[in-house]
Protein backbone atom coordinates (compact mmCIF):
# COMPACT_ATOMS: atom_id res chain seq x y z
CA UNK A 1 0.00 0.00 0.00
CA UNK A 2 1.17 3.34 -0.59
CA UNK A 3 0.95 6.63 1.89
CA UNK A 4 -2.29 8.25 2.14
CA UNK A 5 -0.45 11.52 1.50
CA UNK A 6 0.54 10.96 -1.70
CA UNK A 7 -3.65 10.73 -2.24
CA UNK A 8 -4.40 14.27 -0.30
CA UNK A 9 -7.88 12.85 1.09
CA UNK A 10 -8.31 10.20 -1.55
CA UNK A 11 -8.51 6.70 -0.06
CA UNK A 12 -5.62 4.27 0.35
CA UNK A 13 -6.34 1.84 -2.54
CA UNK A 14 -6.21 -1.78 -2.21
CA UNK A 15 -5.41 -4.27 -4.76
CA UNK A 16 -7.78 -7.31 -5.24
CA UNK A 17 -7.75 -10.20 -7.77
CA UNK A 18 -10.64 -10.62 -9.55
CA UNK A 19 -10.62 -14.64 -10.89
CA UNK A 20 -7.06 -15.41 -12.35
CA UNK A 21 -6.91 -13.03 -15.17
CA UNK A 22 -7.78 -9.84 -13.79
CA UNK A 23 -7.11 -7.12 -10.89
CA UNK A 24 -9.18 -4.39 -8.57
CA UNK A 25 -7.90 -1.44 -7.34
CA UNK A 26 -10.47 -0.62 -5.05
CA UNK A 27 -10.34 2.69 -3.74
CA UNK A 28 -13.44 1.90 -0.82
CA UNK A 29 -16.16 -0.44 -0.12
CA UNK A 30 -18.62 2.93 -0.35
CA UNK A 31 -18.90 5.56 -3.25
CA UNK A 32 -17.36 8.98 -1.81
CA UNK A 33 -16.68 11.96 -4.31
CA UNK A 34 -13.02 11.16 -3.39
CA UNK A 35 -12.76 7.34 -3.90
CA UNK A 36 -14.73 7.64 -7.70
CA UNK A 37 -12.56 10.48 -8.26
CA UNK A 38 -9.47 8.67 -7.48
CA UNK A 39 -10.26 5.92 -9.65
CA UNK A 40 -11.40 7.61 -12.69
CA UNK A 41 -7.84 9.54 -12.51
CA UNK A 42 -6.25 6.10 -11.99
CA UNK A 43 -8.20 4.47 -15.19
CA UNK A 44 -7.57 7.47 -17.55
CA UNK A 45 -3.65 7.88 -16.44
CA UNK A 46 -3.69 4.11 -17.18
CA UNK A 47 -5.24 4.27 -20.37
CA UNK A 48 -2.67 7.28 -21.45
CA UNK A 49 0.27 4.55 -20.82
CA UNK A 50 -1.77 0.80 -20.11
CA UNK A 51 1.31 -0.97 -18.17
CA UNK A 52 2.76 -4.47 -19.60
CA UNK A 53 -0.05 -7.05 -20.12
CA UNK A 54 -3.15 -5.05 -19.76
CA UNK A 55 -5.84 -5.83 -22.23
CA UNK A 56 -8.90 -3.63 -21.06
CA UNK A 57 -9.02 -1.22 -17.90
CA UNK A 58 -12.52 -0.08 -16.59
CA UNK A 59 -13.39 2.15 -14.15
CA UNK A 60 -16.19 1.95 -11.79
CA UNK A 61 -17.72 3.67 -8.81
CA UNK A 62 -15.21 3.38 -6.46
CA UNK A 63 -12.54 0.98 -8.27
CA UNK A 64 -10.23 0.16 -11.75
CA UNK A 65 -11.09 -3.12 -12.98
CA UNK A 66 -7.43 -4.30 -14.96
CA UNK A 67 -8.15 -7.61 -17.47
CA UNK A 68 -4.75 -8.90 -18.16
CA UNK A 69 -2.42 -12.03 -19.45
CA UNK A 70 -1.95 -14.25 -16.88
CA UNK A 71 1.10 -15.32 -19.62
CA UNK A 72 2.30 -11.67 -20.27
CA UNK A 73 2.27 -10.28 -16.36
CA UNK A 74 2.37 -11.84 -13.62
CA UNK A 75 -0.38 -10.65 -10.65
CA UNK A 76 2.75 -9.57 -8.47
CA UNK A 77 4.27 -7.43 -11.06
CA UNK A 78 1.40 -6.05 -11.72
CA UNK A 79 0.27 -5.05 -8.50
CA UNK A 80 3.81 -3.41 -8.16
CA UNK A 81 3.82 -1.23 -11.28
CA UNK A 82 0.54 -0.39 -9.99
CA UNK A 83 1.61 0.90 -6.77
CA UNK A 84 4.44 2.86 -8.24
CA UNK A 85 2.00 4.18 -11.00
CA UNK A 86 -0.28 5.12 -8.51
CA UNK A 87 2.01 7.87 -6.12
CA UNK A 88 1.64 9.80 -9.28
CA UNK A 89 -2.16 10.23 -9.96
CA UNK A 90 -3.44 13.40 -9.04
CA UNK A 91 -7.44 12.68 -8.30
CA UNK A 92 -8.27 16.03 -8.39
CA UNK A 93 -6.78 16.43 -11.99
CA UNK A 94 -9.82 14.53 -14.34
CA UNK A 95 -10.08 16.94 -17.68
CA UNK A 96 -13.95 15.72 -18.60
CA UNK A 97 -16.28 17.01 -21.14
CA UNK A 98 -18.80 19.27 -20.36
CA UNK A 99 -22.59 18.21 -21.74
CA UNK A 100 -25.68 19.48 -21.42
CA UNK A 101 -28.52 17.32 -20.99
CA UNK A 102 -32.39 18.43 -21.43
CA UNK A 103 -34.73 15.82 -19.78
CA UNK A 104 -38.38 16.36 -19.30
CA UNK A 105 -39.68 15.54 -15.75
CA UNK A 106 -42.54 13.53 -16.51
CA UNK A 107 -42.03 10.31 -14.74
CA UNK A 108 -44.09 7.83 -12.89
CA UNK A 109 -42.01 8.94 -9.62
CA UNK A 110 -41.58 12.23 -9.74
CA UNK A 111 -44.52 13.34 -7.79
CA UNK A 112 -43.65 10.67 -5.28
CA UNK A 113 -40.16 11.41 -4.90
CA UNK A 114 -40.39 15.33 -4.50
CA UNK A 115 -43.16 14.58 -1.84
CA UNK A 116 -40.88 12.09 0.28
CA UNK A 117 -38.10 15.02 -0.02
CA UNK A 118 -40.74 17.33 1.10
CA UNK A 119 -40.62 19.67 -2.17
CA UNK A 120 -42.73 20.75 -4.17
CA UNK A 121 -42.00 19.32 -8.04
CA UNK A 122 -40.83 22.64 -9.32
CA UNK A 123 -39.00 23.01 -6.42
CA UNK A 124 -36.86 19.38 -6.71
CA UNK A 125 -36.63 19.64 -10.93
CA UNK A 126 -34.87 23.21 -9.48
CA UNK A 127 -32.82 21.44 -6.80
CA UNK A 128 -31.73 18.59 -9.18
CA UNK A 129 -31.03 21.02 -11.82
CA UNK A 130 -28.81 23.29 -9.78
CA UNK A 131 -25.57 21.63 -10.06
CA UNK A 132 -23.34 19.95 -12.44
CA UNK A 133 -22.95 16.35 -11.80
CA UNK A 134 -20.32 14.09 -12.61
CA UNK A 135 -20.25 10.93 -14.78
CA UNK A 136 -19.22 8.52 -11.45
CA UNK A 137 -19.53 5.60 -13.75
CA UNK A 138 -20.76 3.88 -16.75
CA UNK A 139 -20.65 -0.10 -17.47
CA UNK A 140 -23.35 -0.99 -15.65
CA UNK A 141 -25.09 -1.92 -19.16
CA UNK A 142 -25.12 -0.84 -23.19
CA UNK A 143 -24.62 3.44 -22.80
CA UNK A 144 -25.66 3.29 -19.05
CA UNK A 145 -24.12 6.47 -16.33
CA UNK A 146 -24.40 7.18 -13.21
CA UNK A 147 -24.43 10.72 -12.24
CA UNK A 148 -23.49 12.48 -9.10
CA UNK A 149 -23.64 13.15 -5.93
CA UNK A 150 -26.39 15.16 -5.39
CA UNK A 151 -26.33 17.31 -2.03
CA UNK A 152 -27.12 15.26 0.91
CA UNK A 153 -30.67 16.71 0.92
CA UNK A 154 -31.31 14.76 -2.30
CA UNK A 155 -30.65 11.66 -1.30
CA UNK A 156 -33.03 9.04 -1.13
CA UNK A 157 -33.33 5.05 -1.72
CA UNK A 158 -34.33 3.02 -4.51
CA UNK A 159 -37.73 2.10 -4.74
CA UNK A 160 -38.72 -1.21 -2.86
CA UNK A 161 -40.56 -2.78 -6.08
CA UNK A 162 -39.09 -3.45 -9.27
CA UNK A 163 -40.86 -1.55 -12.40
CA UNK A 164 -40.20 -4.65 -15.05
CA UNK A 165 -39.54 -2.42 -17.94
CA UNK A 166 -38.23 0.82 -18.40
CA UNK A 167 -37.79 2.36 -21.89
CA UNK A 168 -34.30 4.02 -23.35
CA UNK A 169 -33.71 7.57 -22.04
CA UNK A 170 -35.41 7.02 -18.81
CA UNK A 171 -34.07 9.11 -16.38
CA UNK A 172 -33.48 7.73 -13.23
CA UNK A 173 -33.15 8.68 -9.35
CA UNK A 174 -31.74 7.22 -6.12
CA UNK A 175 -28.80 6.69 -3.74
CA UNK A 176 -27.66 10.29 -4.44
CA UNK A 177 -27.23 9.84 -7.85
CA UNK A 178 -29.14 10.45 -11.41
CA UNK A 179 -28.80 7.29 -14.12
CA UNK A 180 -29.59 7.59 -17.84
CA UNK A 181 -30.20 4.62 -19.64
CA UNK A 182 -29.91 3.92 -23.28
CA UNK A 183 -31.64 0.14 -23.34
CA UNK A 184 -34.67 -1.21 -22.11
CA UNK A 185 -34.37 -2.72 -18.41
CA UNK A 186 -36.02 -3.04 -15.21
CA UNK A 187 -34.85 -0.72 -12.59
CA UNK A 188 -35.74 -0.62 -8.60
CA UNK A 189 -34.78 3.70 -9.32
CA UNK A 190 -37.26 5.85 -9.30
CA UNK A 191 -38.25 7.04 -12.47
CA UNK A 192 -38.31 10.82 -13.40
CA UNK A 193 -37.95 11.50 -16.94
CA UNK A 194 -36.82 11.14 -20.11
CA UNK A 195 -34.30 12.39 -22.42
CA UNK A 196 -33.85 12.44 -26.29
CA UNK A 197 -30.18 11.69 -25.40
CA UNK A 198 -29.12 8.50 -26.37
CA UNK A 199 -25.71 7.14 -24.80
CA UNK A 200 -25.41 4.11 -27.31
CA UNK A 201 -25.01 3.30 -30.76
CA UNK A 202 -23.10 0.14 -31.38
CA UNK A 203 -22.50 1.00 -34.75
CA UNK A 204 -20.51 4.31 -33.77
CA UNK A 205 -16.66 4.70 -32.74
CA UNK A 206 -16.42 4.20 -29.41
CA UNK A 207 -20.17 3.33 -29.01
CA UNK A 208 -20.83 5.44 -25.98
CA UNK A 209 -20.18 9.16 -25.68
CA UNK A 210 -20.26 9.87 -22.10
CA UNK A 211 -16.98 9.08 -19.84
CA UNK A 212 -16.27 8.65 -16.31
CA UNK A 213 -15.70 12.18 -15.48
CA UNK A 214 -17.28 13.93 -17.64
CA UNK A 215 -19.48 16.64 -16.27
CA UNK A 216 -23.86 16.85 -16.82
CA UNK A 217 -24.88 19.58 -17.01
CA UNK A 218 -29.23 18.42 -16.83
CA UNK A 219 -31.74 21.22 -17.97
CA UNK A 220 -35.79 21.04 -18.34
CA UNK A 221 -36.28 19.64 -21.63
CA UNK A 222 -38.83 22.76 -23.09
CA UNK B 1 -14.04 -20.94 -51.86
CA UNK B 2 -17.36 -19.93 -50.72
CA UNK B 3 -20.60 -21.11 -49.82
CA UNK B 4 -24.02 -20.50 -48.36
CA UNK B 5 -25.47 -21.99 -45.35
CA UNK B 6 -29.47 -22.31 -44.78
CA UNK B 7 -30.32 -22.94 -40.96
CA UNK B 8 -33.59 -25.25 -41.69
CA UNK B 9 -34.34 -25.81 -37.57
CA UNK B 10 -32.31 -23.70 -34.43
CA UNK B 11 -32.78 -24.12 -30.86
CA UNK B 12 -34.10 -21.16 -29.31
CA UNK B 13 -30.68 -20.55 -28.05
CA UNK B 14 -28.35 -21.27 -30.84
CA UNK B 15 -26.31 -18.24 -31.50
CA UNK B 16 -23.42 -17.04 -33.70
CA UNK B 17 -20.20 -16.57 -31.64
CA UNK B 18 -16.31 -15.98 -32.32
CA UNK B 19 -13.74 -15.58 -29.20
CA UNK B 20 -15.46 -12.34 -27.99
CA UNK B 21 -15.89 -8.81 -28.09
CA UNK B 22 -13.26 -7.74 -25.90
CA UNK B 23 -12.36 -4.48 -24.64
CA UNK B 24 -16.11 -3.03 -24.58
CA UNK B 25 -16.96 -3.19 -20.58
CA UNK B 26 -16.70 0.52 -20.22
CA UNK B 27 -19.46 0.67 -23.01
CA UNK B 28 -21.56 -1.66 -20.97
CA UNK B 29 -21.20 -5.23 -23.03
CA UNK B 30 -19.78 -7.58 -21.79
CA UNK B 31 -17.53 -9.79 -24.32
CA UNK B 32 -19.74 -13.03 -24.58
CA UNK B 33 -17.50 -15.54 -26.95
CA UNK B 34 -17.84 -19.56 -26.29
CA UNK B 35 -19.20 -21.22 -23.57
CA UNK B 36 -16.59 -23.52 -23.96
CA UNK B 37 -13.86 -21.96 -24.92
CA UNK B 38 -11.72 -25.26 -24.96
CA UNK B 39 -14.82 -26.78 -27.49
CA UNK B 40 -14.71 -23.94 -29.65
CA UNK B 41 -10.87 -24.42 -30.47
CA UNK B 42 -11.29 -27.92 -30.85
CA UNK B 43 -13.79 -28.17 -33.42
CA UNK B 44 -10.88 -26.67 -35.21
CA UNK B 45 -11.48 -24.88 -39.07
CA UNK B 46 -10.26 -21.80 -38.73
CA UNK B 47 -12.56 -19.28 -40.43
CA UNK B 48 -14.06 -16.84 -38.45
CA UNK B 49 -16.90 -17.73 -36.05
CA UNK B 50 -18.67 -20.51 -35.47
CA UNK B 51 -22.24 -21.43 -34.57
CA UNK B 52 -22.68 -22.36 -30.57
CA UNK B 53 -25.53 -25.26 -30.61
CA UNK B 54 -27.41 -25.82 -27.61
CA UNK B 55 -29.50 -29.13 -26.16
CA UNK B 56 -32.16 -27.94 -28.50
CA UNK B 57 -29.75 -28.82 -31.39
CA UNK B 58 -29.55 -28.01 -35.21
CA UNK B 59 -30.02 -28.55 -38.76
CA UNK B 60 -28.62 -26.55 -42.07
CA UNK B 61 -28.34 -27.47 -45.40
CA UNK B 62 -25.15 -25.91 -47.53
CA UNK B 63 -27.50 -23.78 -50.40
CA UNK B 64 -24.69 -23.40 -52.78
CA UNK B 65 -21.43 -23.93 -52.69
CA UNK B 66 -19.04 -26.13 -50.85
CA UNK B 67 -17.22 -26.20 -47.69
CA UNK B 68 -15.45 -28.03 -44.97
CA UNK B 69 -16.60 -27.99 -41.14
CA UNK B 70 -15.21 -29.43 -37.92
CA UNK B 71 -17.63 -30.03 -34.42
CA UNK B 72 -16.85 -30.33 -31.29
CA UNK B 73 -18.23 -29.69 -27.61
CA UNK B 74 -20.17 -32.00 -25.39
CA UNK B 75 -21.44 -35.19 -26.84
CA UNK B 76 -24.04 -34.65 -29.43
CA UNK B 77 -25.04 -36.47 -32.33
CA UNK B 78 -24.50 -35.76 -35.90
CA UNK B 79 -25.68 -37.15 -38.82
CA UNK B 80 -24.73 -35.92 -42.65
CA UNK B 81 -26.86 -36.73 -45.38
CA UNK B 82 -28.57 -38.99 -42.88
CA UNK B 83 -25.24 -40.71 -42.17
CA UNK B 84 -24.18 -40.63 -38.60
CA UNK B 85 -20.61 -39.26 -38.18
CA UNK B 86 -18.03 -39.27 -35.06
CA UNK B 87 -18.38 -36.22 -32.61
CA UNK B 88 -16.37 -34.27 -32.43
CA UNK B 89 -15.03 -34.29 -35.80
CA UNK B 90 -14.41 -32.94 -39.65
CA UNK B 91 -16.58 -33.08 -42.73
CA UNK B 92 -16.48 -32.31 -46.57
CA UNK B 93 -19.99 -30.62 -47.54
CA UNK B 94 -21.09 -29.90 -51.01
CA UNK B 95 -24.02 -27.77 -52.39
CA UNK B 96 -26.98 -29.77 -51.01
CA UNK B 97 -25.76 -31.43 -48.12
CA UNK B 98 -27.91 -31.46 -44.78
CA UNK B 99 -26.14 -31.98 -41.48
CA UNK B 100 -28.82 -32.53 -38.58
CA UNK B 101 -27.09 -32.46 -34.92
CA UNK B 102 -29.10 -33.47 -32.27
CA UNK B 103 -28.50 -33.57 -28.07
CA UNK B 104 -26.17 -36.98 -27.01
CA UNK B 105 -26.10 -37.97 -23.70
CA UNK B 106 -23.82 -34.95 -22.41
CA UNK B 107 -23.03 -31.65 -22.43
CA UNK B 108 -24.64 -28.27 -23.03
CA UNK B 109 -23.01 -26.98 -25.97
CA UNK B 110 -21.46 -27.65 -29.51
CA UNK B 111 -19.78 -25.85 -32.03
CA UNK B 112 -19.65 -26.13 -35.63
CA UNK B 113 -17.02 -24.28 -37.28
CA UNK B 114 -16.26 -23.61 -40.43
CA UNK B 115 -13.03 -23.24 -43.35
CA UNK B 116 -14.13 -20.18 -44.21
CA UNK B 117 -15.22 -16.53 -42.67
CA UNK B 118 -18.73 -16.23 -41.80
CA UNK B 119 -19.57 -13.23 -43.59
CA UNK B 120 -21.44 -11.22 -40.40
CA UNK B 121 -20.54 -7.84 -40.31
CA UNK B 122 -19.26 -7.55 -36.91
CA UNK B 123 -20.59 -4.85 -34.03
CA UNK B 124 -18.00 -3.33 -32.00
CA UNK B 125 -15.45 -5.31 -33.45
CA UNK B 126 -16.94 -8.85 -33.18
CA UNK B 127 -19.41 -11.03 -34.87
CA UNK B 128 -20.23 -12.90 -31.35
CA UNK B 129 -23.72 -12.62 -30.33
CA UNK B 130 -24.26 -11.20 -26.69
CA UNK B 131 -27.82 -12.20 -25.62
CA UNK B 132 -28.09 -9.49 -23.08
CA UNK B 133 -27.13 -5.91 -24.75
CA UNK B 134 -28.80 -8.16 -27.87
CA UNK B 135 -25.97 -7.03 -30.81
CA UNK B 136 -23.76 -9.28 -33.23
CA UNK B 137 -24.93 -12.30 -34.98
CA UNK B 138 -27.62 -11.71 -36.99
CA UNK B 139 -29.84 -8.50 -35.79
CA UNK B 140 -28.39 -9.15 -32.40
CA UNK B 141 -30.50 -12.61 -31.76
CA UNK B 142 -29.86 -16.11 -31.78
CA UNK B 143 -30.35 -18.25 -34.92
CA UNK B 144 -33.72 -19.38 -36.29
CA UNK B 145 -35.27 -21.35 -38.60
CA UNK B 146 -34.79 -19.43 -42.36
CA UNK B 147 -31.40 -17.90 -41.60
CA UNK B 148 -28.89 -17.52 -44.42
CA UNK B 149 -25.47 -17.60 -43.66
CA UNK B 150 -22.46 -16.81 -46.08
CA UNK B 151 -19.04 -18.17 -45.90
CA UNK B 152 -16.28 -15.70 -47.86
CA UNK B 153 -12.55 -16.33 -48.11
CA UNK B 154 -10.50 -19.11 -47.60
CA UNK B 155 -9.09 -20.02 -44.44
CA UNK B 156 -6.21 -22.45 -43.63
CA UNK B 157 -8.83 -25.32 -42.70
CA UNK B 158 -6.72 -25.98 -39.25
CA UNK B 159 -6.92 -28.85 -37.45
CA UNK B 160 -8.90 -28.70 -34.59
CA UNK B 161 -6.82 -27.91 -31.33
CA UNK B 162 -6.71 -31.46 -29.51
CA UNK B 163 -9.33 -31.20 -26.24
CA UNK B 164 -7.60 -30.57 -22.88
CA UNK B 165 -7.51 -33.53 -20.84
CA UNK B 166 -10.44 -34.42 -19.04
CA UNK B 167 -10.66 -33.43 -15.56
CA UNK B 168 -12.89 -34.41 -12.54
CA UNK B 169 -13.29 -33.74 -9.14
CA UNK B 170 -14.60 -30.10 -7.53
CA UNK B 171 -14.14 -27.44 -9.43
CA UNK B 172 -11.85 -25.01 -8.44
CA UNK B 173 -12.41 -21.13 -7.12
CA UNK B 174 -10.30 -18.68 -5.65
CA UNK B 175 -11.94 -16.38 -3.59
CA UNK B 176 -14.00 -13.76 -4.63
CA UNK B 177 -14.41 -9.77 -4.27
CA UNK B 178 -17.08 -10.03 -1.04
CA UNK B 179 -15.59 -13.15 0.24
CA UNK B 180 -14.51 -11.46 3.51
CA UNK B 181 -18.25 -10.19 4.11
CA UNK B 182 -19.48 -14.03 4.49
CA UNK B 183 -18.56 -15.87 7.91
CA UNK B 184 -15.82 -17.78 7.98
CA UNK B 185 -18.32 -21.35 8.75
CA UNK B 186 -20.66 -20.34 5.96
CA UNK B 187 -17.17 -19.92 3.84
CA UNK B 188 -16.38 -23.48 5.06
CA UNK B 189 -19.58 -24.67 4.24
CA UNK B 190 -19.34 -23.60 0.93
CA UNK B 191 -16.34 -25.51 -0.01
CA UNK B 192 -17.80 -28.75 1.60
CA UNK B 193 -20.87 -28.83 0.65
CA UNK B 194 -22.52 -30.10 -2.71
CA UNK B 195 -24.34 -27.89 -4.76
CA UNK B 196 -26.72 -28.69 -8.10
CA UNK B 197 -27.17 -27.21 -11.59
CA UNK B 198 -30.38 -25.96 -11.76
CA UNK B 199 -32.59 -25.46 -15.08
CA UNK B 200 -31.98 -22.10 -15.09
CA UNK B 201 -29.31 -21.60 -16.99
CA UNK B 202 -28.10 -19.35 -20.06
CA UNK B 203 -25.41 -17.52 -21.35
CA UNK B 204 -25.83 -14.78 -18.52
CA UNK B 205 -25.83 -17.41 -15.64
CA UNK B 206 -26.17 -20.28 -14.11
CA UNK B 207 -28.34 -21.00 -11.38
CA UNK B 208 -27.49 -23.40 -8.34
CA UNK B 209 -29.88 -25.46 -6.28
CA UNK B 210 -28.75 -25.06 -2.77
CA UNK B 211 -30.54 -27.54 -1.07
CA UNK B 212 -28.82 -26.45 2.40
CA UNK B 213 -30.18 -23.06 2.22
CA UNK B 214 -26.48 -22.33 3.53
CA UNK B 215 -26.95 -18.39 2.48
CA UNK B 216 -30.55 -18.12 3.67
CA UNK B 217 -29.95 -16.43 6.44
CA UNK B 218 -27.23 -14.06 4.28
CA UNK B 219 -27.86 -10.38 5.59
CA UNK B 220 -28.82 -8.13 2.60
CA UNK B 221 -26.08 -6.06 2.28
CA UNK B 222 -25.92 -2.83 0.22
CA UNK B 223 -23.14 -3.34 -1.61
CA UNK B 224 -21.30 -0.46 -4.17
CA UNK B 225 -21.58 -1.91 -7.62
CA UNK B 226 -18.55 -3.16 -8.70
CA UNK B 227 -16.95 -4.98 -11.83
CA UNK B 228 -17.49 -8.52 -12.66
CA UNK B 229 -15.89 -11.31 -14.49
CA UNK B 230 -16.87 -14.42 -16.24
CA UNK B 231 -17.32 -17.51 -13.02
CA UNK B 232 -18.18 -14.98 -10.34
CA UNK B 233 -20.19 -16.65 -8.21
CA UNK B 234 -23.03 -13.95 -6.57
CA UNK B 235 -25.20 -14.07 -3.80
CA UNK B 236 -28.78 -13.34 -4.98
CA UNK B 237 -30.89 -11.37 -2.94
CA UNK B 238 -32.88 -14.73 -2.18
CA UNK B 239 -29.97 -16.45 -1.31
CA UNK B 240 -29.22 -18.12 -4.24
CA UNK B 241 -25.73 -18.53 -5.43
CA UNK B 242 -25.62 -18.06 -9.51
CA UNK B 243 -22.33 -18.64 -11.66
CA UNK B 244 -22.53 -15.83 -13.92
CA UNK B 245 -21.55 -16.67 -17.65
CA UNK B 246 -19.79 -15.06 -20.86
CA UNK B 247 -23.24 -12.46 -21.31
CA UNK B 248 -22.89 -11.77 -17.48
CA UNK B 249 -23.68 -7.42 -16.96
CA UNK B 250 -20.51 -6.15 -16.36
CA UNK B 251 -20.84 -4.61 -13.34
CA UNK B 252 -22.95 -5.80 -10.35
CA UNK B 253 -24.11 -5.48 -6.91
CA UNK B 254 -24.34 -8.55 -5.14
CA UNK B 255 -21.70 -10.08 -2.89
CA UNK B 256 -19.75 -12.70 -4.74
CA UNK B 257 -18.19 -15.40 -2.48
CA UNK B 258 -15.76 -16.95 -5.14
CA UNK B 259 -14.74 -16.57 -9.42
CA UNK B 260 -14.65 -19.95 -11.20
CA UNK B 261 -10.97 -20.17 -12.54
CA UNK B 262 -10.76 -19.78 -16.23
CA UNK B 263 -9.67 -23.16 -16.53
CA UNK B 264 -12.24 -24.62 -15.33
CA UNK B 265 -15.44 -22.52 -16.94
CA UNK B 266 -15.59 -24.29 -20.11
CA UNK B 267 -16.53 -27.68 -18.25
CA UNK B 268 -18.81 -26.13 -15.99
CA UNK B 269 -20.36 -24.37 -18.83
CA UNK B 270 -21.15 -27.96 -20.04
CA UNK B 271 -23.23 -29.61 -16.80
CA UNK B 272 -26.49 -30.41 -17.18
CA UNK B 273 -29.07 -29.25 -14.59
CA UNK B 274 -29.21 -31.94 -12.18
CA UNK B 275 -25.28 -32.17 -12.39
CA UNK B 276 -24.27 -32.21 -8.57
CA UNK B 277 -21.31 -30.19 -7.75
CA UNK B 278 -18.26 -28.75 -5.43
CA UNK B 279 -16.13 -25.92 -5.17
CA UNK B 280 -12.41 -26.47 -4.04
CA UNK B 281 -10.18 -23.12 -3.45
CA UNK B 282 -7.05 -22.45 -5.38
CA UNK B 283 -4.53 -19.87 -5.34
CA UNK B 284 -4.68 -17.59 -8.37
CA UNK B 285 -1.26 -18.70 -8.90
CA UNK B 286 -2.27 -22.23 -9.34
CA UNK B 287 -5.15 -21.42 -11.42
CA UNK B 288 -3.02 -19.47 -14.02
CA UNK B 289 -0.67 -22.76 -14.17
CA UNK B 290 -3.54 -24.37 -15.04
CA UNK B 291 -4.57 -22.10 -18.12
CA UNK B 292 -0.87 -21.95 -18.86
CA UNK B 293 -0.77 -25.33 -19.16
CA UNK B 294 -3.75 -26.19 -20.67
CA UNK B 295 -2.54 -23.57 -23.52
CA UNK B 296 0.66 -24.85 -24.20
Amino acid sequence: MIGSNLYNSAPVPTLVPLGDSALLVRFGTALSNPANSAAIALASALHRDPPAGVLEIMPNLVSVLLRYDPDVTRAVALAGELRLRMAAVDGAAIAGKHWAIPVLFDGPDLAEVAETLGMSEAAFIAAHNQASLRVLSTGFAPGFVYCGLHAPELVLPRRAALRQSITAGSVLFAAGQTAIISTDMPTGWHVIGHTEFRNFDANATPPTRLRAGDLVQFETAP
Amino acid sequence: MSAIIAVLRAGPLTTIQDEGRFGMLRHGVSASGPMDLAAFHHAGCGGRGGIEITAAGLEFRVASGDCRIGFAGGEFKITIEGKPAQWPGSAELTAGTVVSITPGPSGNYGYVRFDADMAIEPVMGSIATNSRARIGGIAGRPLQVGDVVELTGQSTALPGLPPPAPVDGPLRIVWGLHADLFAPEIREKFVASPFVVSSRLDRMGVRLDDSQALFAHSTALSLVSDAIVPGDIQILGDGSPIVLMRDHQPTGGYPRIATLITADLGRFAQMRPGTVIAFRPVTVEHAQQLLRSRQS
